[in-house]
Protein backbone atom coordinates (compact mmCIF):
# COMPACT_ATOMS: atom_id res chain seq x y z
CA UNK A 1 0.00 0.00 0.00
CA UNK A 2 2.87 2.39 0.75
CA UNK A 3 4.39 2.05 -2.70
CA UNK A 4 0.93 2.74 -4.06
CA UNK A 5 0.82 6.07 -2.26
CA UNK A 6 4.21 7.11 -3.57
CA UNK A 7 3.11 6.40 -7.14
CA UNK A 8 -0.14 8.25 -6.69
CA UNK A 9 1.77 11.44 -5.89
CA UNK A 10 2.99 11.62 -9.48
CA UNK A 11 0.58 13.95 -11.19
CA UNK A 12 -0.85 12.41 -14.38
CA UNK A 13 -3.49 15.04 -15.04
CA UNK A 14 -1.49 16.71 -17.88
CA UNK A 15 -1.43 13.35 -19.68
CA UNK A 16 -5.16 13.04 -19.10
CA UNK A 17 -5.70 16.44 -20.70
CA UNK A 18 -3.51 15.38 -23.64
CA UNK A 19 -5.72 12.30 -24.11
CA UNK A 20 -8.78 14.54 -23.98
CA UNK A 21 -7.39 16.89 -26.63
CA UNK A 22 -6.47 13.93 -28.84
CA UNK A 23 -9.97 12.52 -28.34
CA UNK A 24 -11.61 15.76 -29.45
CA UNK A 25 -9.41 16.05 -32.56
CA UNK A 26 -9.99 12.38 -33.41
CA UNK A 27 -13.75 12.82 -32.92
CA UNK A 28 -13.81 15.80 -35.29
CA UNK A 29 -11.79 13.88 -37.88
CA UNK A 30 -14.30 11.01 -37.68
CA UNK A 31 -17.10 13.41 -38.59
CA UNK A 32 -15.61 13.76 -42.07
CA UNK A 33 -15.70 9.98 -42.57
CA UNK A 34 -19.29 9.47 -41.43
CA UNK A 35 -21.67 11.69 -39.50
CA UNK A 36 -22.63 9.09 -36.90
CA UNK A 37 -19.07 7.95 -36.10
CA UNK A 38 -18.35 10.78 -33.62
CA UNK A 39 -21.38 9.65 -31.61
CA UNK A 40 -20.00 6.12 -31.36
CA UNK A 41 -16.62 7.55 -30.35
CA UNK A 42 -18.06 9.86 -27.67
CA UNK A 43 -20.40 7.16 -26.32
CA UNK A 44 -17.45 4.74 -26.15
CA UNK A 45 -15.41 7.28 -24.19
CA UNK A 46 -18.39 7.81 -21.87
CA UNK A 47 -18.94 4.07 -21.40
CA UNK A 48 -15.24 3.63 -20.59
CA UNK A 49 -15.24 6.58 -18.20
CA UNK A 50 -18.38 5.42 -16.37
CA UNK A 51 -17.19 1.81 -16.15
CA UNK A 52 -13.82 2.90 -14.75
CA UNK A 53 -15.19 5.47 -12.30
CA UNK A 54 -17.83 3.17 -10.83
CA UNK A 55 -15.67 -0.01 -11.11
CA UNK A 56 -18.68 -1.52 -12.82
CA UNK A 57 -17.80 -5.04 -13.91
CA UNK A 58 -20.36 -7.30 -15.55
CA UNK A 59 -18.23 -10.37 -14.87
CA UNK A 60 -18.22 -9.57 -11.14
CA UNK A 61 -21.97 -9.00 -11.19
CA UNK A 62 -22.58 -12.51 -12.49
CA UNK A 63 -19.85 -14.21 -10.45
CA UNK A 64 -19.69 -12.56 -7.03
CA UNK A 65 -22.94 -13.86 -5.54
CA UNK A 66 -21.60 -17.39 -5.91
CA UNK A 67 -17.85 -16.83 -5.50
CA UNK A 68 -17.74 -14.36 -2.62
CA UNK A 69 -21.39 -14.04 -1.57
CA UNK A 70 -21.53 -10.34 -2.38
CA UNK A 71 -24.55 -9.06 -4.30
CA UNK A 72 -24.05 -5.25 -4.40
CA UNK A 73 -22.92 -5.08 -8.00
CA UNK A 74 -25.43 -7.72 -9.12
CA UNK A 75 -28.27 -5.69 -7.66
CA UNK A 76 -26.88 -2.56 -9.37
CA UNK A 77 -26.88 -4.49 -12.66
CA UNK A 78 -30.52 -5.49 -12.10
CA UNK A 79 -31.47 -1.85 -11.51
CA UNK A 80 -29.61 -0.87 -14.66
CA UNK A 81 -31.40 -3.56 -16.69
CA UNK A 82 -34.76 -2.42 -15.29
CA UNK A 83 -34.13 1.26 -16.14
CA UNK A 84 -32.80 0.42 -19.59
CA UNK A 85 -35.81 -1.84 -20.23
CA UNK A 86 -38.17 1.06 -19.50
CA UNK A 87 -36.29 3.43 -21.83
CA UNK A 88 -35.88 0.86 -24.60
CA UNK A 89 -39.53 -0.14 -24.44
CA UNK A 90 -40.60 3.50 -24.72
CA UNK A 91 -38.46 3.98 -27.85
CA UNK A 92 -39.61 0.69 -29.37
CA UNK A 93 -43.25 1.34 -28.57
CA UNK A 94 -43.06 4.74 -30.18
CA UNK A 95 -41.82 3.16 -33.42
CA UNK A 96 -44.47 0.46 -33.17
CA UNK A 97 -47.47 2.77 -32.80
CA UNK A 98 -46.16 4.97 -35.61
CA UNK A 99 -45.92 1.97 -37.89
CA UNK A 100 -42.14 2.20 -38.19
CA UNK A 101 -39.59 -0.58 -37.97
CA UNK A 102 -38.88 -1.37 -34.28
CA UNK A 103 -35.24 -0.46 -33.52
CA UNK A 104 -32.79 -2.73 -31.73
CA UNK A 105 -34.33 -6.02 -32.79
CA UNK A 106 -30.82 -7.20 -33.78
CA UNK A 107 -30.27 -8.27 -30.15
CA UNK A 108 -33.39 -10.46 -30.18
CA UNK A 109 -31.26 -13.51 -30.77
CA UNK A 110 -32.38 -16.90 -32.01
CA UNK A 111 -32.89 -19.28 -29.09
CA UNK A 112 -31.00 -22.53 -29.61
CA UNK A 113 -28.46 -24.72 -27.79
CA UNK A 114 -25.80 -22.41 -29.29
CA UNK A 115 -26.65 -19.56 -26.88
CA UNK A 116 -26.64 -21.95 -23.92
CA UNK A 117 -23.31 -23.57 -24.81
CA UNK A 118 -21.85 -20.20 -25.82
CA UNK A 119 -23.07 -18.66 -22.57
CA UNK A 120 -21.52 -21.39 -20.43
CA UNK A 121 -18.18 -21.12 -22.26
CA UNK A 122 -18.35 -17.33 -21.91
CA UNK A 123 -19.14 -17.59 -18.20
CA UNK A 124 -16.22 -19.93 -17.52
CA UNK A 125 -13.88 -17.73 -19.57
CA UNK A 126 -14.80 -14.43 -17.90
CA UNK A 127 -14.21 -15.83 -14.41
CA UNK A 128 -10.88 -17.41 -15.36
CA UNK A 129 -9.67 -14.31 -17.22
CA UNK A 130 -10.95 -11.87 -14.58
CA UNK A 131 -13.25 -9.77 -16.75
CA UNK A 132 -15.69 -9.92 -19.62
CA UNK A 133 -15.45 -8.08 -22.92
CA UNK A 134 -16.20 -4.56 -21.66
CA UNK A 135 -14.07 -5.21 -18.56
CA UNK A 136 -11.09 -6.29 -20.66
CA UNK A 137 -11.29 -3.08 -22.70
CA UNK A 138 -11.56 -0.98 -19.52
CA UNK A 139 -8.69 -2.75 -17.74
CA UNK A 140 -6.54 -2.47 -20.85
CA UNK A 141 -7.04 1.30 -20.70
CA UNK A 142 -6.04 1.29 -17.03
CA UNK A 143 -2.78 -0.46 -17.89
CA UNK A 144 -3.46 -4.05 -16.84
CA UNK A 145 -1.27 -6.41 -18.89
CA UNK A 146 -3.18 -9.54 -17.87
CA UNK A 147 -6.46 -8.25 -19.25
CA UNK A 148 -4.69 -7.02 -22.38
CA UNK A 149 -3.45 -10.56 -22.96
CA UNK A 150 -6.96 -11.86 -22.34
CA UNK A 151 -8.21 -9.33 -24.91
CA UNK A 152 -5.74 -10.61 -27.53
CA UNK A 153 -6.92 -14.16 -26.88
CA UNK A 154 -10.53 -12.97 -26.89
CA UNK A 155 -9.90 -11.75 -30.45
CA UNK A 156 -8.33 -15.10 -31.36
CA UNK A 157 -11.26 -16.95 -29.80
CA UNK A 158 -13.69 -14.73 -31.71
CA UNK A 159 -11.91 -15.58 -34.91
CA UNK A 160 -12.10 -19.28 -34.08
CA UNK A 161 -15.80 -18.89 -33.28
CA UNK A 162 -16.38 -16.99 -36.54
CA UNK A 163 -14.64 -19.84 -38.37
CA UNK A 164 -16.94 -22.43 -36.76
CA UNK A 165 -20.01 -20.20 -36.99
CA UNK A 166 -21.16 -21.87 -40.19
CA UNK A 167 -21.43 -25.24 -38.40
CA UNK A 168 -23.23 -23.82 -35.34
CA UNK A 169 -25.57 -21.89 -37.62
CA UNK A 170 -26.51 -24.94 -39.69
CA UNK A 171 -26.80 -27.30 -36.75
CA UNK A 172 -28.54 -25.06 -34.20
CA UNK A 173 -28.96 -21.31 -34.76
CA UNK A 174 -30.94 -21.53 -38.02
CA UNK A 175 -33.29 -24.05 -36.39
CA UNK A 176 -33.84 -21.82 -33.36
CA UNK A 177 -36.64 -19.34 -32.77
CA UNK A 178 -36.74 -15.73 -31.70
CA UNK A 179 -38.96 -14.66 -28.82
CA UNK A 180 -39.76 -10.96 -28.48
CA UNK A 181 -41.78 -10.82 -25.26
CA UNK A 182 -44.34 -8.17 -26.40
CA UNK A 183 -45.40 -10.58 -29.17
CA UNK A 184 -46.62 -12.94 -26.46
CA UNK A 185 -47.67 -10.77 -23.53
CA UNK A 186 -48.37 -7.47 -25.27
CA UNK A 187 -46.23 -4.35 -24.64
CA UNK A 188 -47.58 -3.47 -21.23
CA UNK A 189 -47.69 -7.12 -20.13
CA UNK A 190 -44.12 -7.84 -21.25
CA UNK A 191 -42.76 -4.74 -19.50
CA UNK A 192 -44.68 -5.47 -16.30
CA UNK A 193 -43.71 -9.14 -16.18
CA UNK A 194 -40.05 -8.33 -16.79
CA UNK A 195 -39.97 -5.66 -14.06
CA UNK A 196 -41.65 -8.06 -11.62
CA UNK A 197 -39.09 -10.79 -12.42
CA UNK A 198 -36.24 -8.30 -11.90
CA UNK A 199 -37.82 -7.31 -8.57
CA UNK A 200 -38.07 -10.95 -7.47
CA UNK A 201 -34.44 -11.59 -8.44
CA UNK A 202 -33.44 -8.51 -6.42
CA UNK A 203 -35.19 -9.87 -3.32
CA UNK A 204 -33.71 -13.36 -3.81
CA UNK A 205 -30.22 -11.87 -4.09
CA UNK A 206 -30.76 -9.80 -0.96
CA UNK A 207 -31.78 -12.93 0.96
CA UNK A 208 -28.87 -14.88 -0.52
CA UNK A 209 -26.47 -12.27 0.81
CA UNK A 210 -27.94 -12.11 4.30
CA UNK A 211 -27.91 -15.92 4.48
CA UNK A 212 -24.24 -15.89 3.50
CA UNK A 213 -23.48 -13.38 6.24
CA UNK A 214 -25.06 -15.56 8.87
CA UNK A 215 -22.77 -18.39 7.89
CA UNK A 216 -19.67 -16.31 8.48
CA UNK B 1 -3.76 25.47 -9.13
CA UNK B 2 -3.77 22.51 -6.83
CA UNK B 3 -6.56 20.16 -7.78
CA UNK B 4 -5.79 17.58 -5.13
CA UNK B 5 -7.62 19.53 -2.45
CA UNK B 6 -10.55 20.45 -4.65
CA UNK B 7 -13.73 18.86 -3.36
CA UNK B 8 -15.33 18.29 -6.77
CA UNK B 9 -12.15 16.99 -8.38
CA UNK B 10 -11.89 14.39 -5.62
CA UNK B 11 -15.54 13.53 -5.84
CA UNK B 12 -15.67 13.09 -9.62
CA UNK B 13 -12.20 11.94 -10.58
CA UNK B 14 -10.52 10.31 -7.56
CA UNK B 15 -13.10 8.52 -5.47
CA UNK B 16 -14.91 5.55 -6.96
CA UNK B 17 -18.54 6.27 -7.72
CA UNK B 18 -21.14 4.09 -6.06
CA UNK B 19 -22.26 1.15 -8.23
CA UNK B 20 -25.72 2.62 -8.37
CA UNK B 21 -24.39 5.81 -10.01
CA UNK B 22 -22.67 3.66 -12.63
CA UNK B 23 -25.87 1.66 -13.13
CA UNK B 24 -28.01 4.76 -13.71
CA UNK B 25 -25.49 6.40 -16.06
CA UNK B 26 -24.99 3.20 -18.08
CA UNK B 27 -28.77 2.97 -18.48
CA UNK B 28 -28.99 6.56 -19.63
CA UNK B 29 -26.21 6.02 -22.15
CA UNK B 30 -27.84 2.81 -23.40
CA UNK B 31 -31.15 4.59 -23.97
CA UNK B 32 -29.42 7.48 -25.76
CA UNK B 33 -27.52 4.94 -27.87
CA UNK B 34 -30.70 3.17 -28.98
CA UNK B 35 -32.43 6.49 -29.68
CA UNK B 36 -29.56 7.89 -31.76
CA UNK B 37 -28.26 4.82 -33.60
CA UNK B 38 -31.31 2.53 -33.66
CA UNK B 39 -29.21 -0.25 -32.10
CA UNK B 40 -28.32 -0.99 -28.49
CA UNK B 41 -24.78 -1.24 -27.12
CA UNK B 42 -22.74 -4.25 -28.23
CA UNK B 43 -19.09 -5.00 -27.56
CA UNK B 44 -17.87 -8.38 -28.73
CA UNK B 45 -19.35 -8.48 -32.24
CA UNK B 46 -16.52 -6.27 -33.50
CA UNK B 47 -13.74 -8.47 -32.11
CA UNK B 48 -13.98 -11.15 -34.82
CA UNK B 49 -13.46 -8.43 -37.41
CA UNK B 50 -10.34 -7.24 -35.57
CA UNK B 51 -8.94 -10.76 -35.90
CA UNK B 52 -9.96 -10.98 -39.53
CA UNK B 53 -8.35 -7.64 -40.39
CA UNK B 54 -5.12 -8.74 -38.71
CA UNK B 55 -5.15 -11.98 -40.74
CA UNK B 56 -5.94 -9.92 -43.82
CA UNK B 57 -2.85 -7.80 -43.28
CA UNK B 58 -0.84 -11.03 -43.38
CA UNK B 59 -2.46 -11.89 -46.71
CA UNK B 60 -4.97 -14.39 -45.33
CA UNK B 61 -8.46 -13.68 -46.63
CA UNK B 62 -11.30 -14.98 -44.45
CA UNK B 63 -14.05 -12.70 -45.80
CA UNK B 64 -15.89 -15.71 -47.28
CA UNK B 65 -16.68 -17.16 -43.80
CA UNK B 66 -20.41 -17.29 -43.05
CA UNK B 67 -19.99 -15.00 -40.04
CA UNK B 68 -18.66 -12.17 -42.19
CA UNK B 69 -21.59 -12.48 -44.59
CA UNK B 70 -24.46 -11.81 -42.18
CA UNK B 71 -25.99 -8.45 -41.19
CA UNK B 72 -23.97 -6.28 -43.57
CA UNK B 73 -20.76 -8.05 -42.60
CA UNK B 74 -19.15 -7.55 -46.01
CA UNK B 75 -19.49 -3.79 -45.75
CA UNK B 76 -17.89 -3.74 -42.31
CA UNK B 77 -15.15 -6.01 -43.60
CA UNK B 78 -14.36 -3.74 -46.56
CA UNK B 79 -14.74 -0.50 -44.61
CA UNK B 80 -12.07 -1.42 -42.08
CA UNK B 81 -11.52 -0.42 -38.47
CA UNK B 82 -11.93 3.35 -38.81
CA UNK B 83 -15.30 3.09 -40.54
CA UNK B 84 -16.75 0.44 -38.22
CA UNK B 85 -18.89 2.13 -35.53
CA UNK B 86 -18.54 -0.80 -33.12
CA UNK B 87 -14.76 -0.82 -33.37
CA UNK B 88 -14.63 2.94 -32.84
CA UNK B 89 -16.85 2.63 -29.76
CA UNK B 90 -14.69 -0.18 -28.34
CA UNK B 91 -11.58 1.94 -28.87
CA UNK B 92 -13.47 4.71 -27.08
CA UNK B 93 -13.98 2.45 -24.04
CA UNK B 94 -10.23 1.82 -23.81
CA UNK B 95 -9.37 5.53 -24.22
CA UNK B 96 -12.18 6.59 -21.86
CA UNK B 97 -10.83 4.31 -19.13
CA UNK B 98 -7.29 5.54 -19.85
CA UNK B 99 -8.45 9.16 -19.54
CA UNK B 100 -10.28 8.36 -16.31
CA UNK B 101 -7.30 6.64 -14.69
CA UNK B 102 -4.91 9.42 -15.81
CA UNK B 103 -7.17 12.13 -14.37
CA UNK B 104 -7.05 10.27 -11.06
CA UNK B 105 -3.26 9.83 -11.42
CA UNK B 106 -3.89 6.11 -10.99
CA UNK B 107 -2.65 4.86 -14.36
CA UNK B 108 0.06 2.28 -13.98
CA UNK B 109 1.27 -0.61 -16.16
CA UNK B 110 0.43 -3.65 -14.07
CA UNK B 111 2.57 -6.56 -15.19
CA UNK B 112 1.50 -10.17 -15.49
CA UNK B 113 2.59 -11.73 -12.21
CA UNK B 114 3.11 -15.35 -13.17
CA UNK B 115 2.92 -17.97 -15.90
CA UNK B 116 -0.23 -19.26 -14.29
CA UNK B 117 -1.86 -15.84 -14.57
CA UNK B 118 -0.84 -15.60 -18.21
CA UNK B 119 -2.27 -19.04 -18.91
CA UNK B 120 -5.57 -18.28 -17.16
CA UNK B 121 -5.92 -15.01 -19.08
CA UNK B 122 -5.19 -16.74 -22.38
CA UNK B 123 -7.54 -19.68 -21.85
CA UNK B 124 -10.25 -17.43 -20.41
CA UNK B 125 -9.96 -15.04 -23.34
CA UNK B 126 -10.19 -17.87 -25.87
CA UNK B 127 -13.26 -19.40 -24.21
CA UNK B 128 -14.97 -16.01 -24.00
CA UNK B 129 -14.25 -15.12 -27.61
CA UNK B 130 -15.48 -18.46 -28.89
CA UNK B 131 -18.54 -18.48 -26.63
CA UNK B 132 -19.53 -14.93 -27.56
CA UNK B 133 -19.36 -15.76 -31.25
CA UNK B 134 -21.52 -18.86 -31.21
CA UNK B 135 -23.98 -17.24 -28.74
CA UNK B 136 -23.89 -14.06 -30.89
CA UNK B 137 -23.36 -11.81 -27.91
CA UNK B 138 -21.45 -11.16 -24.72
CA UNK B 139 -22.56 -9.74 -21.37
CA UNK B 140 -23.39 -6.51 -23.16
CA UNK B 141 -25.08 -7.40 -26.45
CA UNK B 142 -26.30 -10.87 -25.48
CA UNK B 143 -27.33 -10.11 -21.90
CA UNK B 144 -27.69 -6.43 -20.88
CA UNK B 145 -28.96 -5.09 -24.23
CA UNK B 146 -30.88 -8.24 -25.09
CA UNK B 147 -32.83 -8.47 -21.82
CA UNK B 148 -33.51 -4.73 -21.91
CA UNK B 149 -34.89 -5.24 -25.44
CA UNK B 150 -37.49 -7.65 -24.02
CA UNK B 151 -35.86 -10.63 -25.74
CA UNK B 152 -36.17 -14.03 -24.07
CA UNK B 153 -32.75 -14.95 -25.47
CA UNK B 154 -31.10 -12.48 -23.06
CA UNK B 155 -32.52 -14.27 -20.01
CA UNK B 156 -31.48 -17.70 -21.31
CA UNK B 157 -27.99 -16.49 -22.21
CA UNK B 158 -27.70 -14.81 -18.80
CA UNK B 159 -28.69 -18.01 -17.04
CA UNK B 160 -26.07 -19.93 -19.04
CA UNK B 161 -23.38 -17.35 -18.19
CA UNK B 162 -24.17 -17.71 -14.47
CA UNK B 163 -23.84 -21.52 -14.78
CA UNK B 164 -20.51 -20.95 -16.56
CA UNK B 165 -19.41 -18.49 -13.86
CA UNK B 166 -20.11 -21.11 -11.15
CA UNK B 167 -18.05 -23.70 -13.06
CA UNK B 168 -15.31 -21.09 -13.59
CA UNK B 169 -15.31 -20.16 -9.89
CA UNK B 170 -14.82 -23.81 -8.95
CA UNK B 171 -11.95 -24.07 -11.41
CA UNK B 172 -10.10 -21.03 -10.05
CA UNK B 173 -10.72 -22.03 -6.43
CA UNK B 174 -9.16 -25.41 -7.19
CA UNK B 175 -6.34 -23.76 -9.15
CA UNK B 176 -5.46 -21.35 -6.36
CA UNK B 177 -5.56 -23.78 -3.44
Amino acid sequence: MDSNKVKRKRNQIPFGIMVLVFSIIFGISLYYKSKLLPFFWISGLAFGFILQRSKFCFAAALRDPYLVGSTFITKALLISIALTTIGFTAIKYNSYINGQEIPGQNVVISISPAIVIGGILFGIGMVIAGGCASGLLMRTGEGFQTQFIALIFFILGSLWGAHDFHWWNEKFISKGFKVFLPDIFGWFGALTIQLIIIGILYILLDRWESNGNEDF
Amino acid sequence: MNLNNNKYYNKWFINSWPYIAGAVLLSLLQIVTLAVTGKPWRVSSAMAYWGAWILNSFGLDVSHWTYFNIEGGQEIFKGGFLLDPHSIRNLGIIVGALFSSLMASQFRIRKVKSKKQFLLAAIGGLLMGYGARIAQGCNIGGLFSSIASLSLSGWIFGFAVVIGAIIGSRIIVRFLI
